[in-house]
């Protein structure tokens, strides 16, 4: 079970795992980021404050942090138990990401100018239309490097799953390192290296597409 | 006929009053140039207009019926009916980037023709269903189907003949980065032009352009004449010879309003003779 082909299979079984923390946590941490950030540049003092306190908690703590917590919390607090690993870990990972991402949408979102929205509203469209047909577009062109860079960052998070013992890539080259075998686990690098390649192939892509938006 | 009245518009931001009491009238297809100084209150003016701002008091009058009092709160939806009523072209053109000039002129037509389609299918289905026709659903979404292309194909013919208007009709597949700011200007005026409002308001708009660039624009806009509209402009040329009727402008009232050989010709205020001897006009 030592030679390379059982070592590799093995490897991609544990990053699978990783790959499917990982795009469950982008399909939803795309979207919650959004309504997060909605709510922190919301005119309702009350509701901003508590968007804002929120990003501010799982900003200011460590990642490592919030997963034990999303995972024994209910536990602990209120003696509910049964909660998977995987779900609770994909749990934490996208109550943080969409944090982090609701600052990136804001920050695109407060980059475009006024008179784009003025544009629209004098045009009598709806704020949904201006969202989605005047700003979105130009939003997209604007985030995606800073996005880019935290869907890289996401890809080598997920390896923080195994603190509450979920059997990813680097938890599976561990486990080989237990048992005598040192270099599956720099191994590893090489897997996480080529999924970076092609996000970043596919980020410079959609770059590309998107460059006939001048602004 | 009178097209516009407004009343008594008063408008503050923290604690300065930037509308101290506007009132004012436009008779229809009349064209009324709007001077004054920077900070005299004009942009608030337009923006009050086009309901970008909410004046703390006044009332608008078209066409001899109340169409907004400062002091009713109005729905989203009834503010984006009144605002259909005025036309805004602005400073800085303001063109949605990332889609071509006729797109830029088609669009909100667009989005509301689908709007329209939407109605039409809903309404369509349930007169359909209350006839216990057979198959009423799939009827209703073909005829809106077919309304909404007809619709489109009509947007679409009538934005090219905008384009025209202004000059641009050989730019209607150009980005807005690929024209020069009063080819931008232009296709702006087309987009306002789109929806036919009431009256037609222009924000300065030459102010952004190269000096050789704002006869085009200048031009565009006096190619309208026979519509409601009203410049604010420091171009006093322009002013002087378009405008049926001057407004000056000053600390948040009008000090002076006439035709422009009154106001030009023979100002009553010294606040005006001040103003357009600083501009060489006296």
């Amino acid at each position: 079970m030592t030679d390379f082909a059982s070592v590799t299979l093995e490897l991609l079984k544990g990053f699978g795992v990783t790959c499917y923390i990982f795009f469950i946590t982008l399909a939803l941490s795309l979207p919650a980021g959004l309504i997060l950030a909605f709510g922190s540049m919301s005119r309702f003092t009350p509701l901003r404050t508590v968007v804002r306190t929120i990003v501010w908690v799982i900003r200011g703590t460590p990642l490592m942090l919030q997963i034990i917590a999303v995972f024994y919390g209910p536990y602990l607090l209120f003696g509910i138990t049964g909660f998977d690993r995987v779900p609770s870990v994909i749990a934490a990972f996208v109550i943080n990401y969409a944090c982090y991402f609701s600052e990136i949408y804001r920050g695109g979102i407060e980059s475009i100018p006024k008179g784009q929205f003025e544009a629209g509203q004098v045009l009598g469209m709806t704020k949904t239309q201006i969202f989605f047909r005047v700003i979105f577009l130009q939003l997209l062109r604007r985030i995606v490097p800073p996005m880019s860079n935290e869907i890289i960052t996401l890809v080598k998070d997920t390896s923080l799953a195994r603190v509450i013992s979920i059997v990813e890539i680097i938890m599976v080259a561990q486990n080989f390192a237990r048992a005598g075998l040192i270099w599956p686990l720099f191994y590893t690098g090489v897997f996480y290296l080529l999924f970076v390649g092609i996000l970043t192939l596919l980020f410079r892509f959609l770059e590309r597409k998107m460059s006939f938006i001048k602004v | 006929m009178e097209r516009l009245r407004v009343e008594g518009f008063r408008k503050k931001f923290h604690d300065t009053e930037v509308l101290k009491g506007v009132d004012f009238c436009l008779p229809k297809g009349e064209i009324l140039a709007i001077i004054g100084a920077s900070g005299s209150g004009k942009t608030t003016l337009l923006r009050c207009l086009n309901f970008l701002e909410t004046p703390d008091a006044g009332k608008i009058y078209l066409d001899g019926e109340l169409l907004a009092d400062a002091s009713a709160h109005y729905k989203e939806r009834e503010l984006r009916e009144k605002r259909k009523k005025f036309g805004l072209v602005f400073q800085s053109f303001n063109l949605f980037p990332h889609y071509r000039a006729e797109k830029n002129v088609s669009l909100a037509a667009e989005l509301m023709a689908k709007e329209e389609a939407k109605d039409f299918r809903r309404n369509l289905k349930r007169e359909l269903l209350s006839q216990k026709v057979p198959r009423a659903r799939t009827t209703a979404r073909a005829e809106a189907k077919a309304f909404l292309k007809k619709r489109l194909e009509d947007i679409r013919l009538r934005a090219g003949e905008l384009l025209c208007k202004v000059g641009l009709s050989e730019k209607k597949d150009s980005y807005p980065y690929e024209l020069s700011g009063g080819q931008q200007q232009r296709v702006a005026i087309a987009r306002a032009l789109m929806l036919d409002p009431e009256v037609l308001c222009f924000d300065e708009p030459t102010s952004a352009l190269d000096p050789e660039l704002t006869d085009e624009v200048l031009r565009a806009i006096r190619s309208l004449k026979g519509r409601t509209m009203i410049v604010v402009t420091h171009e006093m040329a322009f002013a002087r010879e378009v405008a049926d009727k001057v407004i000056f402008m000053a600390d948040g009232v009008i000090e002076e309003q006439g035709t422009p050989e009154e106001v030009f010709g023979d100002p009553k205020s010294e606040k005006t003779r001040a103003f357009l001897r600083r501009r060489g006009e006296q």
